[in-house]
């Protein structure tokens, strides 16, 4: 098809919009300057070398990798069998309950946040990392169902069907059947609430503490107080993770079926 | 029997989040309806009589607004070009527009800071080619909030646009030009019409994500112009005014409800047209 | 003198590979000429020249005597009728028809009077103010078919506008449009993959193959007499023996056999196919001293309803023949067959 020529030119300068900020970041990262300079005057590896440096970006960093995985792996148990139940049933009050799986991405992050701290933290005394974790993994059952639950539904059911006729049960027909045909589902799922656990700040910003806390928390307390391109190079090493994640979808899901 | 399995299925998440989010909420803003033992709205016609929380409130709501409009002017025509290119170009695109969207919102907003700041990109482009004699302070100000919502939430825009254009159609168009109206008519009568659902969808994501946002009016607007995002967080760890967190809370749940509810009304409207 | 010729038409996406090659096709005004062949053949690419949708890369689209190759889509004013019907779904009934009016910036008294009649023709008064999903297959398509007669159109095009309807529809549908067709008089351009549904409503036929025309000719020539071995096989031709010409209507078969052909084309080459259809192959006494006969025995059998179907095993290869119900023979029975010399054509 013929594409008109000043739509092209229209989308040219949206995608330039959407990364020109990236790229001034990247090149930034490369300068010599004790400040954020674009374009900058030299190269040098040094904020490289400030990250890995840095005591608070590493600690922050393991914590955020750590917290993130177990919140999405306790968001997938959850998830999973809420997701075969909203696509493979059919039951009184499906669409309330859906909502209220669906809740956590309604009610803003800092809501979230905030009612958690007052709640969990203050009045039940549990230990902040355990509140961040719960906190993550409730934030991120919504992921898991809408991705899962858009894979089920492109597993034919009458399979399962086939399946029971031939004598399995319900829980053999799930893990031998429903199962091996949801993995490309389940690990572009896993993929997408690890990073967007990783990169919440609403919830976890509330539920940090003494001793514990996120990498992007910390490097918005760093970038409040700091203006040299560490950022710069710490965000260019995070975009290769997550390039590194998109990768793994593409090459599972697909990006195009998100 | 099936129905007793679809509910212990959904039992454990359901309970979780029930336990962890539902009951926290309403342990938190329930009591700001209480006064002694009467129903009293008191605490949120003084929030809206004072004129700094009123000032946040509206200026939260106007960024909201100016952003969705924005996506939704940038949105539209990216979008059905995505979705009109070929297949290899359509997936590289879409890669491009989901990659900002999973770039940690801090980065996202720090970069804005190194354009807009005052010894920033823009200050010094601008110094250099002599358009203006000094810097001018773009970052703390409505208009760099913004800038920073806008880049952040264009992406989910897009997104929800792509997914409803790729659907409809191609002959449709064709038979729009076939019957003599011309691409841009054709566009006009024809595939935006039909692209309303997606720019709902599209509308409430960016809306309730620029409303709720919390890290690029932090950093682009900072104190100075604070929006409800930030004043939760500011009375609660700043100023330990819990009750007063817990009123605005309510505000924002009320606010993204109302807002949702309103639109996917609208949506069920035009469904029943036969869209 | 043609309303519409095209002219040695190049299409091609990648600018190697040519979708259509020196493509000629002239229509006569008030024809309905009907592009046939199997999907892939490029058909439904020759009508988007047509239409404007592709550009060609080279030759040219000559209608009236104006040169419309590279005249837009929407300036062209072509009706067209296309397989999915591409009706507006936001759009009511006579909002989908009176489109291209509003287009033309016509008074909205006269779209009115304009589509209300029109309606009137497909039968659809009733059901104007309805939207496209509230009808049922046969409707939208004739609200398809509405909205591409009302503007008056130059030409009319269909993409296998009967595709999507189910068999007893579909035969009532193309009566319906032979009989609209005739009524105005247009000149029509019809795509389609069925050869019944084809050779019922056309005047002329295009038997596409690989992005060129094999066969241009009326239904009736084309189902007796098909040029090419890709049009015999189209319409129904399955036997195929190969022969090579000794003289005049002489030919030898494989092996020696000889066959007399009596045939109205001029033999160009010496080695030349025959083909005849299942019906026209008859099972004869084996006492029986016509000629162009051969010796077989029954292989499979089949049932149609109507007759019987056998595959025969042959000194030629295996061949298909419709026996009548009559005279049943079973597996392995050993028969003489008889292929008339006016039957055999030569491809």
């Amino acid at each position: 098809m013929k594409q008109n020529k000043g739509l092209f030119a229209f989308v040219i300068l949206v995608y330039s919009f959407l990364f020109i900020p990236i790229i001034i970041i990247a090149a930034t990262s490369f300068g010599s300057e004790s400040y954020v300079a674009f374009p900058p005057r030299g190269f040098s590896l040094k904020w490289y070398h400030n990250v890995f440096t840095t005591e608070s970006f590493i600690r922050t960093f393991k914590i955020s990798m750590e917290v993130s995985v177990l919140a999405t792996l306790i968001a997938l148990a959850l998830g999973i069998p809420g997701a075969y139940a909203l696509t493979r049933f059919d039951f009184k009050g499906k669409t309330l309950l859906k909502n209220f799986f669906f809740s956590p991405k309604i009610v803003p992050g800092v809501v979230t946040g905030f009612v958690m701290f007052q709640f969990i933290v203050i009045n039940l005394k549990l230990p902040i990392y355990y509140s961040l974790l719960l906190g993550l993994s409730i934030f991120e059952i919504p992921y898991a169902i809408r991705v899962i639950g858009s894979s089920l539904e492109m597993v034919d059911y009458t399979m399962e069907e086939a399946a029971m006729s031939l004598g399995a049960s319900r829980l053999q027909t799930f893990f031998r059947v429903v199962f091996p045909n949801i993995t490309s589902g389940i690990i572009a799922s896993f993929m997408l609430s690890f990073i967007s656990a990783f990169n919440n700040v609403p919830v976890t910003l509330f539920l940090s503490g003494p001793g514990i806390s996120t990498l992007p928390i910390t490097m918005m307390n760093y970038v409040e107080y700091n203006y040299d391109p560490t950022i710069s190079a710490l965000s260019v090493l995070l975009m290769l993770m997550t390039i590194g994640i998109m990768f793994v979808v593409e090459k599972t899901l697909g990006i195009n079926n998100l | 029997m099936k129905k007793k399995w679809a509910y212990l299925l959904m039992a454990p998440g359901l309970i979780v989040i029930v336990a962890f989010l539902i009951i926290p909420i309403l342990s938190s803003i329930l009591p700001t309806f209480h006064d002694g033992d009467s129903l009293t709205f008191s605490s949120y016609t003084d929030f809206f009589k004072d004129s700094y929380y009123n000032q946040i409130f509206m200026r939260t709501l106007r960024i909201s607004i100016i952003t969705v409009v924005i996506c939704a002017i940038l949105g539209v025509p990216t979008a059905y070009f995505v979705s009109k290119s070929n297949k290899k170009i359509r997936g590289i695109l879409i890669a491009c527009t989901i990659f900002p969207l999973l770039t940690n919102s801090v980065i996202r907003s720090f970069a804005w800071i190194t354009i807009l700041g005052r010894n920033g990109v823009l200050n010094n482009a601008l110094l250099t080619l002599n358009l203006i004699a000094e810097p001018k302070r773009l970052l703390y100000t409505e208009g760099a909030i913004i800038v920073g919502s806008v880049y952040l939430f264009l992406p989910l825009m897009i997104v929800s646009l792509v997914g409803v254009m790729e659907n409809i159609e191609g002959e449709l168009f064709e038979a729009a030009e076939s019957l003599g109206a011309s691409k841009i008519k054709a566009f006009f009568k024809v595939i935006l019409p039909l692209s309303v659902p997606g720019l709902i969808v599209g509308c409430v994501l960016v809306f309730t994500g620029a409303a709720s946002a919390y890290t690029t009016p932090q950093l682009l607007g900072g104190n100075r112009k604070m929006v409800l995002s930030t004043l939760i967080y500011q009375q609660t760890m700043t100023l330990g005014d819990w009750y007063g967190a817990s009123v605005v809370a309510t505000i924002m749940i009320v606010t993204s409800i109302l807002v949702m509810g309103t639109i996917n009304r609208l949506a069920a409207k035009l469904n029943e047209r036969g869209v | 003198m043609p309303l519409l010729s095209l002219k040695n038409i190049d299409v091609s996406y990648d600018g190697k590979t040519n979708i259509l090659e020196k493509l000629n096709l002239s229509i006569n005004k008030g024809e309905l000429v009907s592009l046939l062949g199997p999907s892939g053949c490029g058909k439904t690419t020759t009508l988007r020249v047509i239409a404007g949708f592709i550009e060609p890369v080279g030759g040219q689209f000559i209608l009236e005597d104006q040169n419309f190759t590279k005249i837009p889509v929407h300036k062209r004013n072509f009706g067209i009728v296309f397989q999915s019907y591409a009706l507006f779904p936001h759009l009511t009934v006579f909002d989908n028809v009176a489109f291209g009016l509003k287009m033309k910036k016509i008074s909205k008294d006269k779209i009115k009077d304009l589509v209300d009649s029109i309606l009137n023709t497909v039968d659809l008064s009733s059901l104007s103010q309805r939207y496209p999903k509230e009808l049922s297959g046969g409707q939208r398509q004739r609200v398809a078919i509405a909205r591409a007669l009302v503007i008056e159109p130059k030409l009319l095009l269909l993409d296998e506008p009967l595709s999507n309807l189910d068999a007893k529809l579909r035969l009532k549908m193309r009566v319906e449009i032979k009989k609209l067709q005739r009524q105005m008089g247009i000149t029509t351009v019809f795509v389609t993959h069925d050869q019944e549904e084809c050779f019922s409503i056309s005047d002329k036929v295009a038997v596409m193959n690989a992005g060129e025309i094999e066969q241009f000719d009326t239904p009736e020539n084309i189902y007796s007499n098909p040029s090419t071995e890709f049009v015999a096989r189209f319409v129904g031709f399955e036997n195929f023996i190969d022969l090579s010409n000794i003289s005049g209507n002489e030919f030898h078969a494989k092996g020696g056999k000889k066959f007399t052909i009596n045939s109205n084309r001029d033999i160009t080459k010496e080695n030349i196919k025959g083909t005849i259809r299942p019906d026209d192959i008859e099972i004869v006494d084996e006492n029986s001293n016509k000629e162009n006969l051969i010796d077989g025995s029954i292989d499979v059998r089949t049932y149609l309803g109507k007759s019987y179907q056998y595959n025969i095993k042959t000194d030629l290869g295996t061949l298909v023949v419709n026996g009548s119900n009559n005279n049943v023979y079973s597996q392995g029975d050993n028969i003489k067959l008889y292929l008339p010399s006016s039957k055999i054509i030569l491809v």
